[in-house]
Parts: structure tokens; sequence; C-alpha cells
């Protein structure tokens, strides 16, 4: 008999997220055989940014996501130096890609230990940390006394995560340091030795202790390399731009369609909105730049804040994992856990950028061009934000925000069904989860959280029925392994 | 993890002289945080960014001094934060409920209610009947049996910028909607230290003096302007001038009270002006305001 069960709140994720999973037996195995995740908050800020200066985007839409807010300074000044028609100093390029390597850092070693790593282990007996469901936890207590003591040495490296991104940043999180032509910051040889000392100890924090960690987890855990794969087309925008003109970057752009192995170019007037699941009216198929937000509650259909991007009109999965596939750095799969594998060796990789970076720098270069916004103007920005693809469409008329539209990662991933009735990736990817006891679902959090969701911001799945062998990977060192394919 | 209330104790010994505390209120500490039944503290998020609550985890260390996040994660009974705790769901819900049957707890509220379509803007759980819990439903539920609220953030506090504009989501802060005083911790984020000076003073059961938006004077008391390094400094023209005063550029520094040139953030290495970056006076309860942040001379 199916059984469906209310998730509500989601905890252990950026925002607020209610999921409602339908459990079934199906070939004698009880799985999730529907899914429907909803943003549970509307905040309209693309409605807030109309009428503002447009150099005040980058500073307002940081306050989107109080974890991965430097993405959204980044896509905004993006934005912004487009519509000025302008390259910044390649100082500004490299500030910029520090202090967003500092907050991906930050976000993916907070990401790991604070919010995914509890589904796997067994927590503390206390506050906050008491274990509301039990069930399917396998690693050897040794190993999980182990996990919980680097849960709190992840917090002290999270935060000098964040205090390297305040040496040239000002502050984190929400630094006030970017800005349209530039970056204020100026990179003087004492600030970038402190920088240096920062990012040797994050660095050995994430090759000492996070990639072995994910390696036991991943050795522990093997079936979950067949569990939650989703739409399997993944895409990425790309991030750390490596010359003036952004073309060459660390993480480049492109797209990988289900099955795949050719990495194809993404053509921005593809990324399109549909609200036919979302409490919005509005048409659907949209190019961001002619996009509208006019929310609507009640709506016949609708159950979630989050409208529903598409590329074309597929449905594909953002993050770590389609970056590092993109890249070529991963050559695995997609599941719950070759998504770790892959933020983790994403991780290392950035990580190891930073050196580079802080060469190039030059403490007597400019900061800042020069640059006028005309009256009228347009601009996109796409980035990368540790979950994902990142786009800000900024239109200008009369010196002001006319328009402003905000594609967030988790919109990708989180996204309700689109108008042609399809789930969005995460749905896709919790359809077919087996699942124990389906009041308590462990399963279904450990799919929710490797999308790492920021709310702030699969039946096409292979069902596995009876017969289909899972394989458990024993022993594998998969993140050492894809973090060695990375720096090769 | 029990060390770690000892460490938190010790923490508040060694900074003492900022958190304004007496070697006896440090003992009357060491007793409140001895008991195992002791202050609990429920963490609701509205319309928010989490930038609160990743702020807060900045002071965490797991060596001395033990810091803010301490007093959050292992100091006191954090028993509902919906980033940190391992329950979801109705297991979630039910913690907070246990809690709620108690009383007298401290609520701490991270971001601004959203009272646009009934409420619907914003939900904050479903609980075990079924229902669909709004975000201004639960500040008011869990406000209601708190032994005090602490506004926490500029959101929380007065709206802030999901409030600003044309409020879109119709967000109310806190005090507002409730009809009464909250301690108001204003800054987007505030830095940490701010966060659990007021948690200290309530655990201690010290009166919290405000000035007149609610705001502790322990914390918010000197103009950033005042005590700013740069203001005897040339005015900076343009973007990345160093160690210039950003007066010109649209610093809000004069109008802004806190304390971030001589607290600092990030464990003192940087604040905002120090970094070329004008102070967008975010503790104030008029952020972001309509004017445009920066200005450009000449």
């Amino acid at each position: 008999m199916a059984t469906t069960i209310t998730i509500d709140p989601v905890t252990r994720i950026e925002g607020h997220l209610k999921l409602e999973v339908t459990a079934d037996y199906v070939g004698g195995r009880q799985q999730v055989v529907d899914a429907r995740a909803a943003g549970t908050l509307f905040r309209g800020f693309e409605t807030i940014l109309s009428g503002r200066d447009p150099f005040d985007a980058p500073d307002i839409t940081a306050r989107i996501c109080g974890v991965c807010p430097t993405p959204h300074n980044q896509a905004a000044v993006a934005a912004l130096d487009a519509a000025m028609g302008i390259e910044v100093p390649d100082n500004a390029r490299l500030l910029r890609n520090l202090v967003l390597a500092a907050d991906f850092l930050h976000s993916h070693i907070l990401h790991f230990y604070q919010l995914a790593v509890l589904d796997f282990i067994e927590p503390p007996a206390m506050a906050p940390w008491t274990r509301g469901w039990t069930g399917d936890t396998r690693i050897d207590s040794a190993t999980s006394a182990s996990l919980v003591e680097h849960y709190v040495a992840a917090l002290d490296a999270r935060r000098k995560a964040h205090e390297m991104g305040a040496v040239f940043g000002g502050r984190l999180p929400h630094t006030a340091a970017f800005v349209g032509g530039g970056f204020t910051g100026t990179p003087t040889a004492a600030r970038i030795l402190q920088f240096r000392a920062y990012a040797a100890e994050v660095v050995a924090f994430v090759r000492d202790v996070y990639l072995p960690d994910v390696d036991a987890i991943a050795a522990t855990y093997g079936d979950y390399f067949q569990i939650g794969a989703g739409p399997r087309n993944l895409l990425a925008f790309g991030c750390f731009e490596e010359d003036a003109t952004g073309a060459d970057k660390l993480l480049p752009r492109g797209r990988l369609a289900a099955g795949s192995a050719t990495v194809a170019p993404v053509d921005v007037q593809d990324v399109t909105e549909d609200v036919a699941g979302s409490w919005y009216t509005g048409k659907n198929g949209v190019n961001p730049r002619s996009g509208t937000t006019s929310p609507t509650y009640p709506k016949a259909n609708a159950y979630s804040w989050l409208k529903s991007p598409r590329y074309g009109t597929r449905v594909y999965e953002v993050g770590p994992l389609a970056r590092m596939r993109v890249s070529g750095d991963y050559a695995g799969g997609v599941s719950v856990m070759d998504r770790h594998v892959a933020r983790a060796a994403e991780a290392m990789k950035i990580g190891l950028a930073l050196e580079r970076w802080l060469d190039q720098l030059d403490p007597s270069a400019p900061l800042f061009a020069d640059g006028a916004l005309p009256e009228s103007a347009s601009g996109i920005g796409l980035t990368e934000a540790p979950r994902g693809a990142l786009g800000h469409w900024l239109t200008v008329s009369n010196r002001t925000i006319s328009r402003y539209q905000i594609v967030t990662p988790t919109c990708w991933n989180a996204s309700p069904r689109d108008a042609r009735g399809v789930r969005g990736a995460l749905e896709q990817a919790l359809v077919g989860t087996p699942v124990q006891h389906a009041e308590q679902p462990i399963e279904v959090l450990r799919v929710v959280h490797s999308f790492d969701p920021c709310l702030s911001c699969a039946v096409h799945v292979m069902r596995p029925g009876a017969g289909t062998p899972v394989s458990v990977l024993r022993g594998g060192a998969w993140a050492s392994r894809a973090a060695a394919l990375a720096y090769r | 993890m029990n060390t770690t209330r000892r460490d938190f104790i010790r923490y508040c010994g060694m900074s003492a002289a900022t958190l304004g505390l007496t070697v006896t209120d440090l003992l009357r500490l060491g007793e409140v945080l001895a008991n195992p039944n002791g202050p609990s503290v429920l963490w609701l998020q509205g319309s928010a960014c989490t930038g609160c609550s990743v702020s807060l985890l900045n002071r965490v260390s797991s060596q001395a001094p033990v810091t803010a996040g301490d007093l959050l994660i292992n100091s006191i009974n954090l028993e509902y934060h919906p980033n940190l705790m391992t329950a979801s769901g109705v297991s979630a819900v039910e913690a907070l409920d246990a809690a709620y049957a108690r009383g007298g707890y401290v609520l701490a509220v991270e971001g601004g209610v959203p009272t646009a379509f009934g409420g619907a803007a914003g939900w904050a759980m479903t609980d075990a009947s079924g229902h669909e819990v709004t975000i201004a439903e639960a500040v008011r539920k869990y406000g209601a049996r708190a032994g005090a609220i602490i506004s926490m953030g500029t959101c929380a506090s007065w709206g802030g910028i999901p409030a600003s504009g044309s409020n879109p989501a119709g967000i109310r802060s806190v005090g507002s909607f409730l009809g009464k005083p909250t301690v108001n911790v204003g800054g987007c984020p505030p830095h940490p230290d701010w966060m659990v000076w007021p948690i200290v003073q309530l655990l201690l059961n010290k009166p919290i003096a405000t000035d007149s938006f609610g705001r502790p004077t322990g914390v918010f008391k000197t103009k950033v302007h005042e005590r700013c390094p740069l203001k005897e400094r040339d005015e900076a023209k343009y973007w990345g001038q160093p160690q210039r005063c950003l007066k010109s550029l649209g610093c809000r520094g004069p109008e802004a009270v806190a304390p971030c040139p001589t607290q600092r953030w990030n464990n003192g290495v940087n604040f905002c002006a120090e970094a070329g970056a004008p102070c967008l006076n975010c503790t104030s309860a008029t952020f972001p305001g309509r004017n445009a942040f920066h200005k450009f001379p000449g």
C-alpha cells in the first residue's frame, strides 16, 4: 500500500523546503514512486530591485543567500560590467576569483560536515544533533566518532575559509567589495601573505580530512552510487575567469546531455522558465531576459514558490558534479555519492588554483575600469554558486533597474513540475529511491542533501526492480581518485 | 562534547571586558550552564537568507577561546535550528513543541515575518496533523511562551532588504508583528559577538538596555565613522584607492551605529571600509533605504 509522507521542514539545507514523497512496493521492494518538492518562501528580490540604482544590485542580491552570497555579488557585477561594455582589470578579476573561491570552500566544507554527513553516522545524543530517525546506519563506531570530531574541525576550517575571503573582501558573509567595474580591496603584499597562509590551512583540511572522509562514506555506502540519478542532463555556466574576456575559465561552461560523452555549448537564449507548477502568473518557456515575477496564490496545480528553469524544454541538473563532469575532471556517473565525491574533488581543484591567482596579483596595478553605464542598457551575468549555475539578467532604463531576473541553482535542481508535467531534477532523483521505513525515510534525506539545496535559493531514473543487481563498491578511494584526476 | 560548556565559560572569562561581565556574572553563568535542563534556545527562520546563522558560525572554534557558536551549539540546548539540527519533518516539529510545552525558552528569530497571501508567502513547517504552519503563525505561537525574544539581524528587527521597495511579501518585523518590543540585534548580518551578547545577558538574568530602535546599547553605542581609522585621510575619488576615507563614494559610516572599526570582522581580519568598501549602514532600522549605496564624485 502506498504511503505518503510530508517532510517539512527539510532541515540541514539553506532555506525553506517541503517534500511530499509517496513510497510503495515495486517488484517486491519499497521505494519512492512520486515526489513533490516545494519552495515555501516568497521574497520577491526581483521586484525589490526594480527602480533601484543598478550599482546597488551586487549588495542587494548578495542577501538572497547568506551561505552563498558571493556568487550573487559576482553575477551582479558581471551583469553590470556587460551593461557597461567593459572588461575589468586583471587584479579585479583575480580578487573576485579569490573571494568567490573562499566562499566555495566554506560552503563545500559546511555542506559535507554540517549538512550532509549526519545522514550517514551516529550523531551525539544532544541538541541539536538528537536523532529523529533511525535505521540504515552502517558505518562502524570508530569511523562515526572520527567524523563527529571532524564535524567540529570542519567548523574551524570553514570559518577560516571565510576569514580568508575577508582578507580582500572586508568581511563575510556579505562582502561589500564587489563593485561594477572592479573591486575595492587593495592586494597589498601583507594581505597576499595573509591570504596565502589561510589558503594553506584550508587546502590542507580538504586534502587530509575532507577527501578521506568522503572516501570512507563512499566505501561504506557504495550502493548510493546507484541511487538518486535524476535527469542525468548536466549544465554548467562555469566560473573563475582565467582571462580578461572570461572565455577561459577554471571550471568551464558547457552541458552534457544524458548518455552523451560530448560536451555541448550553452546558448543562453535556450534558458527558459516555466511557472506552471509555481505560484506565479505568466507565460511558460520564457527567457529570463523578458521574464516577470507576478506572485499569485492560490493557483491551480501550483505547489511551489520556485519557478522551473529548463534548457530548451529539458530538465538539467546543476552543481559541482555537473561542473566536474563538464570540465572532464570527474569521470563517474550521476548519483548521490557521485555528487559528494565530485564536490570534494572540486574543493581541492579550487584550493590548488588559489596560489596561482595570488601569484598573478600586482599590488600596484589598477582595480577598477572606469566605464559609463548608458541610460538604457542590459547585461547578463553568468557564474556558478557552490550548488550550481547562477544567472542574473539586468535591464536598465533611465539609469535605474527596470527589470532584474535571477535564476538560481536550486531552481534548476528543486523546481516543481513544468508545463509539460515533467518533474524537476530533485523530484526525478527521488523517484526510485529504495526506502526501508516509509515513515522515516532517511534515504530521501540522503538524496536531497546530495544536491546541497539552497532554497533561500526517478522513474526516468532506473527503478531498481527485482533482479537489478546493485553493485556495492568497497574500499575504493573515490574522492582521492577524482581529486587526482583534477590536478593531473 | 561536555567540555565545551566549560570552554564557553572560559571564552566568556577571556572576553569578559568586551561582553561586560563581572566575576560574579561568570560564576553565575557557570551555574546556569551546569544545569542539564537549562536554557533552551529555539531559532526560527522567517524571511531570511541564513546569513545571520552563518555569521554566528564564524566564531566557532575547536580550540580556546571557544566562542559564540558554542553558546548555541554546545553550551545551551539549541533544540530547534533548521540548518543545524539532525531531525527533519515531524521529528523536528516535535522537538520544537516539546520546548514550547515547557515554555520559558529564548526565542531567536532570523528574518522578518511574511504576511502576504494570508501568510502563505512563507511556511515554517507542517505539523503532525498535516497543518501547514505559516511563519507568521509560528512566530506568534512560539513567541507566546518564550521567556525572551531576540530579533537576530536587521530583517527580524525591522524588515531589512526583503521589506524594502514595494515590500512584495508583506514583511513585518517580529516586534511590530507581535506588538511587543524585542531585543533587536541589527546587522546584515550581525557580527557574531553582537548575537552572543544578549543571550549571555539573558542567561544571567541581567536587564538589556536598548536604544530607541531596540538595539542593545551594550553593543551599539558608537558611530562607525567616529572610530574609523580612515576618517582623517584624503577622500577616495574612485574604487581601489588604498587607505582613503570613503565618504565621497557614499560611505554611510557617519550615520551608522556599530563597533565594526574596533571589533573588526571574521576573527579580527578586516572590516568593510578597510577593504575599500563603503559602510552600507546595515545595522540601521532603515537599511537598505531607497537611495543608492554608492556615489560617484566628479
